[in-house]
């Protein structure tokens, strides 16, 4: 069976990848983690942006809450206790912005999901000086790059296993359907508010999880560094580079860009933000449907 | 596989326009009835709230007995109602089978895997489209981008079958064609609902008629009798005619 080699391959580089970390340097596991976090962030992202076109930039919103959960609360409860209530505080908020937003359509609802990131980031300064009066946590979690990378890893594993049984399933084919004309997949049966609802969770749930595995890795955290609206826009541009509506795509797109980023912000600081901008606008304008739509197209030669 | 359809007392109103107003009739089982009118009378209002994808601000709606006029679309479908829009909507992004696939998939039996596909190709044999599964719905002809919107709309098997101008369009040949695809189910019993302006289509598969006009019905019986009525020719045409 086709599925079956493709597993075994699966499962061998992710058996490579969780060794790596014994025979590179530390730095390299460094990049290796951010990888696999924006991997897994675009991956999941994708999940419900991909097929529905509903394109959120409230990535960073759920991103951001999961790393605050585990500043607040990873001095009074064991860890993965932490993570549990990361991803309950992430099922919770999904819930809440899903059933209030997701009648919204096209620009509207990219509009709210920007102005909920800030407002989660505005809601949390003002929790921290005016309630708490401290404004920045420290971390101290007995983690090394290494086990964070780990915990990544999984995470990645298990967000691949969800896109692709869902791709698979009756749920994939509606999820496609909805995004092309929300009216006829309803005449045809599908309960197209249950469905939005149901993978606005789990993505949103698996990028509050990503924030939350990462922020051992901070030691420091206030709302400005876990709350970056960066974070929406290089998940977004990583998707899109790769095509969100494949399995692969993402990270097609995300490792790329991952690396050209941590290369441009390290020789270009200062001009960092105007190099995005423009790689953004470069990837919108020549493909819109991604490298590996484009790689199809070409070998058909056929035009996009 | 034949339902009986009942509407009491419709009403639906835009603003400050009624749309329609206090429309009642009933279809029974197996019966294939044509929903007439000039346009803007209100007929694709009441398929669509019918269908579900209006709410109606007054009235009752139900098939074979069961109140269906406060349900969302996908209750409705699930309910047997399956329709055909007025400008063909296929799935752009699915091929032609998984177009059929996906109302198999949500309409009254779940269906899955081997059984969809086999299912599917099917439905798409029965509308002529046998072989072309694979196919992007892009690459349809208009003609057959209606046949899937049928053997989408067949594919969820309902009991009853709304059909908003599904004949509007085609060439004489096409509409013939299309015609005996009708006819075909309807031998099949199937409870069918047509609005429609071909008249041609009309007489031959109708064997009776509702014509709706402002909103109202103003005439409805035996379709040689009703298209006869002076009421009717002058919605159509004018006082002048009548």
């Amino acid at each position: 069976m086709k599925t079956s080699y493709a597993f075994i391959l699966a499962g061998g580089v992710l058996a490579l990848l969780a060794t790596a970390p014994v025979f590179i340097s530390d730095y390299w596991t460094g990049v290796l983690l951010g990888m696999t976090g924006y991997v897994t962030l675009a991956t999941a992202w994708a999940l419900f942006s991909g097929p529905t076109r509903y394109v959120s930039l409230a990535t960073v919103a759920f991103f951001g809450v999961g790393a605050y959960t585990v500043a607040v609360l990873n001095d009074i409860m064991p860890y993965p206790l932490v993570l549990l209530c990361a991803a309950g505080i992430g099922i919770t908020m999904a819930l809440v912005v899903g059933l209030s937003t997701l009648r919204l359509a096209g620009v509207y609802f990219v509009i709210f999901t920007f102005g909920l990131a800030e407002l989660v980031r505005q809601t949390v300064s003002w929790w921290e000086v005016n309630v708490t009066y401290t404004m920045g946590r420290y971390v101290f979690l007995p983690f090394e790059g290494r086990h964070i990378y780990w915990q990544l890893l999984a995470l990645a594993a298990v967000t691949f296993l969800i896109s692709w049984s869902i791709g698979r399933s009756r749920i994939g084919l509606a999820l496609k359907a909805l995004g092309d004309d929300e009216t006829v997949a309803a005449h045809s049966g599908v309960d197209v508010t249950r469905i939005k609802l149901l993978l606005f969770v789990i993505s949103s749930t698996i990028i509050t999880l990503v924030g939350a595995i990462q922020a051992p890795r901070w030691t420091y955290i206030e709302p400005s560094i876990v709350f970056n609206p960066t974070v929406s826009f290089m998940t977004l541009i990583m998707a899109l580079l790769g095509g969100a509506m494949r399995l692969w795509g993402p990270l097609v797109g995300a490792i790329p860009l991952f690396l050209l980023f941590e290369w441009l912000s390290g020789t270009f600081p200062d001009h960092f933000s105007i190099i995005l901008g423009l790689m953004f606008i470069l990837i919108v304008f020549v493909m819109p449907n991604g490298v590996l739509a484009k790689f199809d197209s070409l070998r058909k030669g056929s035009k996009l | 596989m034949s339902a009986k359809l009942e509407i009491a007392n419709l009403n639906k109103r835009f603003g400050g326009l009624v749309a329609v107003n206090d429309v009642s009739f009933n279809l029974e089982p197996g019966e294939v009835v044509g929903l007439l009118g000039p346009n803007g009378s209100g007929k694709t209002t009441v398929m669509n709230m019918i269908s579900g994808a209006l709410a109606c601000d007054g009235g009752i709606v139900r098939i074979n007995g069961t109140d269906i006029t406060k349900m969302k679309p996908h209750k409705v479908a699930r309910h047997g109602v399956a329709r055909t829009f007025q400008l063909v909507r296929p799935l752009p992004t699915l091929n032609v089978s998984e177009n059929v696939m996906l109302a198999l998939a949500f309409g009254k039996q779940r269906h899955w895997g081997r059984t969809a596909r086999e299912m599917a190709e099917d439905k798409l044999a029965f509308v002529g489209l046998a072989g072309r599964g694979q196919e992007k719905v892009g690459d349809l002809t208009y003609i057959d981008q209606k046949r899937l919107e049928m053997a989408r709309a067949l594919a969820s098997d309902p009991d009853l079958l709304l059909l908003d101008e599904w004949l509007a369009g085609l060439n004489p040949s096409e509409l013939q064609i299309g015609i005996d695809l009708v006819r075909h189910l309807q031998d099949q019993g199937m409870t069918i609902l047509l609005v429609e302006h071909i008249m041609e289509a009309v007489r031959a598969l109708c064997s009776r008629c509702i014509v709706m006009s402002a909103g109202e019905i103003i005439a409805q019986g035996a379709c040689s009798k009703v298209l006869q009525e002076a009421s009717v020719i002058k919605a159509y045409l004018g006082d002048d005619h009548a």
